[in-house]
């Protein structure tokens, strides 16, 4: 066990990150124990703690009596310097034992640009980075989250990779270490990584072999045991009703991201966005009943306090009783003080109606997410939203008294035009001009945020080459130009740490040379842009040899074969480049949750069936 | 309506929490008890609790008090019961009182803060800890500044002061007794003290390792101090 001196928490800022003893942590004594688990995520306490997956899994493997699963994130790096100075090695908050003393270490895998605190994070404990150079002694070190489905950059640093949905397989990776260490770790570390791979779902990267071509394109990915298949299939879970729940979380003390009840309603959008990775990850749909949800909703507030529930989903307005399951739970919790929000709203007057039945505080402004600024190019990524659905969802919030609006777009995008960008600053106008002939008056206030796109693996935009950062940034300037009402406010995203971003999102195992480079080189916290380092990355790839642009913007031939195709989401490439060509060709894709199939693949391929408690009746 | 007055602890486990977070934790404690709390009116509402005065983040206490109001009165005992099964650990509920309804807010009559500050001794230093101690003790006038992120205050520190710092060495480290008054234009933290007892006074310790517990809160007179809760 660790101790901590008063001195160190004295010094760094919110200390309360590095002292645990929160509400609902669970501590157990490990020698009672077959199996300990560190459940991780790379980045701060406030990220950490906010991250619905792992609160999932920390109660899963808790509830096992032959398990101990504690939590540990990045020290700040105020922390980290002290941990440094002071010999203090990455500890859990629940025992603080050294993490280096668990069986297993699972890091929760969100954001491409989170892997050097991932290397960082395995340093602080004393574990060697290269699995290579792990033994049968050192812990297991497994990545899961929606990077997994290519993070071959990080394939080095990782024992093996969980694809999909955790729920089953975590259990299952459990026994089978508790079982090879029960064997005396019967055939060493490679021993256990051969069981491992037998998992439906679980990748082990050191079990297949890259081959690459003469242009520096990957020419196969192949298994070098037979114990390792050709293509690892995602995990999903087919009735999220009979799966346990995160019913008692952690109650941090300090605030975090999302402080409050999580209550997700289903899981998988097929909506068809062609430029989102999670629409294509997490299918299909697969809805809670509304009695589950009511079930979980009670036992939440029972367990936590929280007096606020978030209803999460991808897009939590397509929930088909949502309307019933709202009364319901306003009915059942108002006297407790609790009240229900939509983390985001669907372009449609529906789900103004609905914000204005929740009583959504008014200051915090109503956010919608047109993504493109013209509906030529809100055709070519299948975002169903005409103008007139966003006349309709702005008039419809006005006319209910919100005057502050945010809209989300993205730059960069198949096909856009500088007249697709200037659309954006359109639409802004629009929204102003809307305002006036509502209420009469002046002094809406609109927000713009524009993200610079990113492609990724397992979309239909895998093959398009991104941007160029200077690209960006003139387009980026563009648009500024066109904003100068005062009403209007424009936030943009960082050109450079976007192509980074789009590098590593669809790069292969030679990347991890470039990491392991840049993190020796001071790069940590690259999400956050104060500790962004885009020098010590783009050495990096010099000092490599590897040109960062062949990842980020080159634009692949459909036949190429990417380094993520022997990992499968069920949905298959086919179904990707039929998106793709249906995106240049600007033709619309059905919704096939209530709408025709679009044959993606992955009920036959997963034996799932979507489930629509609105298809019911 | 009823006015429940607890006298908690902020025990070693959450010593590193802020006074909000404090608060909110036992918001949320007192939601799982199923306690029947009043809430205010309007757009936003919030519990009716109130405390008798913040604790810094780094600081314990073994007397905090805090107001809280129900709908309904509940059996003190099943109350006390409920709340205490939710707290999480560090928070110790001590003792427990209704009030009448028209009992001034704590805020308003708790006027005396006690503290211990326990830190380690420097060896080998010249001046002793007896001789600072004396030295601050007899000064009629300290004054301090105190910079925060709003901008500089200076500040006359003895008339905060209730009575002379008693200091006890045991081994590698000495114990302060501080007694400081709480007033309607301001006080000064015990933290703010240890940083001028070392930097003026030239007190021979390791000030980043002291641990600041706060022993009592007190509505005192001339002759009296009496707890909030006893009164």
């Amino acid at each position: 066990m660790i101790t901590l001196d008063p001195a160190i928490l004295n010094r760094v800022i919110k200390p309360a990150r590095y002292t645990g003893n929160e509400w609902n942590s669970v501590k157990k004594d490990h020698s009672t124990v077959a199996v300990t688990v560190a459940l991780a995520l790379p980045d701060v306490y406030e990220v950490g703690m906010s991250n619905l997956g792992l609160k999932i899994l920390y109660q899963i493997l808790n509830n096992r009596t032959d398990t101990a699963a504690e939590r540990v994130y990045a020290p700040w790096v105020d922390m980290e310097a002290e941990m440094r100075t002071h010999n203090i090695p990455l500890y859990t908050l629940e025992s603080l034992k050294p993490v280096a003393e668990f069986d297993i270490v699972g890091f929760s895998l969100q954001y491409e640009m989170s892997y050097s605190n991932v290397l960082n994070m395995l340093d602080l404990a004393g574990i060697p980075l290269l699995a290579a150079e792990r033994d049968e002694n050192e812990p297991l070190i497994v990545g899961g989250g929606p990077c997994t489905f290519n993070a071959e950059p990080a394939a080095d640093f990782f024992d093996c990779f969980i694809l999909g949905e955790g729920e089953e397989i975590i259990e299952d990776m459990v026994e089978v270490v508790s079982a090879w260490k029960q064997a005396n770790k019967a055939d060493g570390r490679l021993g256990l990584l051969k069981k491992l791979a037998q998992i439906e779902g679980m990748y082990v990267p050191s079990l297949y072999d890259v081959t690459y071509n003469a242009d520096g394109t990957v020419a196969q990915v192949v298994p070098n045991c037979a114990e390792a298949s050709f293509v690892v299939t995602k995990r999903v879970v087919k009735d999220l009703n009979t799966v346990e729940y995160a019913t008692r979380p952690v109650l941090p003390y300090l605030d975090i991201v999302h402080d409050r009840i999580m209550l997700e309603l289903f899981r998988g959008c097929t909506r068809g966005c062609r430029f989102c990775q999670a629409g294509v990850l997490y299918r299909p749909v697969r809805e809670r009943t509304p009695e589950t949800l009511l079930k979980i909703a009670n036992e939440l507030v029972d367990s936590t306090g929280y007096s606020e529930i978030s209803l999460t989903s991808l897009s939590s307005a397509d929930y088909s009783c949502l309307p019933d399951v709202v009364q319901s739970l306003v009915d059942e919790l108002k006297d407790q003080g609790v009240s229900i929000s939509l983390p985001s709203l669907r372009i449609d007057s529906f789900s103004i109606e609905l914000a204005q039945k929740l009583q959504q505080v008014r200051k915090s402004g109503l956010t919608f997410a047109p993504e493109a600024g013209t509906q030529r190019l809100r055709d070519v990524i299948n975002k169903g939203v005409t103008e007139k659905n966003l006349e309709d969802a702005v008039s419809a919030a006005f006319a209910a008294g919100w005057s502050t609006v945010k809209l989300y777009f993205m730059m960069g995008l198949p096909t856009e035009t500088d007249e697709d960008v200037l659309g954006i600053a359109k639409l802004a106008y629009r929204v102003l001009e809307i305002y006036k002939q509502v209420t009469g008056r002046r002094g809406a206030k609109v927000t713009i945020s524009v993200a610079c796109f990113v492609p990724k693996p397992h979309t239909p935009f895998q093959w398009f080459g991104q941007d160029m950062a200077a690209e960006f940034e003139r387009k980026q300037r563009l648009l500024k130009a066109e904003l100068r009402d005062r009403n209007i406010s424009f936030n943009w995203h960082d050109a450079r740490t976007s192509f980074l971003e789009g590098a590593f999102a669809r790069g292969d195992r030679r990347l991890g040379q470039v990491l392991l480079t840049a993190w020796q080189n001071g790069a940590r916290f690259d999400g956050w842009s104060e500790h962004f380092k885009y020098n010590v990355w783009i050495e990096a790839f010099k000092a490599a040899e590897i040109d960062p642009h062949f990842y980020a913007t080159r634009e692949r031939t459909i036949d190429e074969v990417m380094p993520w195709d022997h990992l499968s989401s069920g949905a298959t490439k086919v179904f990707l480049a039929r998106e793709y060509l249906n995106a240049i060709g600007e033709v619309l894709t059905s919704d096939c949750r209530r709408d025709q199939c679009s044959a993606c693949g992955v009920c036959p391929e997963l034996d799932v069936k979507v489930i629509d408690w609105g298809n019911k009746a | 309506m009823a006015k429940l007055r607890l006298e908690i602890t902020k025990g070693e486990e959450i010593r590193y929490i802020s006074h909000l977070d404090y608060a909110s934790a036992i918001e949320r404690a007192i939601i799982r008890a199923k306690l029947p709390a009043a809430y205010s009116e309007g757009f936003n509402p919030h519990m009716k609790l109130s405390f008798a005065s913040a604790l810094a983040v780094g600081v314990t206490s073994q007397a905090e008090y805090m107001d809280i109001e129900f709908k309904k009165e509940v059996n003190l005992g099943e109350g006390v019961r409920r709340i205490a099964a939710a707290l999480p650990p560090g928070i110790m509920v001590k003792s427990a009182k209704y009030m009448p309804a028209s009992v001034p807010a704590l805020m308003a009559i708790v006027n005396l803060a006690t503290y211990d500050v326990i830190v380690p001794f420097r060896v080998g230093e010249f001046v002793s800890v007896e001789e600072s101690i004396r030295r601050f003790n007899e000064t009629q006038e300290v004054l301090y500044t105190r910079e925060t992120p709003k901008g500089r205050k200076e500040i006359e520190v003895k008339q905060y002061i209730a009575r002379p710092i008693i200091a006890i060495q045991q081994d590698s480290l000495v114990k302060l007794a501080i007694d400081i008054k709480i007033t309607q234009t301001g006080s000064i933290k015990p933290g703010e003290i240890l940083e001028l007892l070392v930097d003026m006074f030239e007190l021979a310790v390791d000030r980043d390792r002291a641990l600041i517990n706060r022993t009592g809160l007190y509505v005192a007179n001339d002759k009296t101090r009496v707890n909030p809760i006893e009164l």
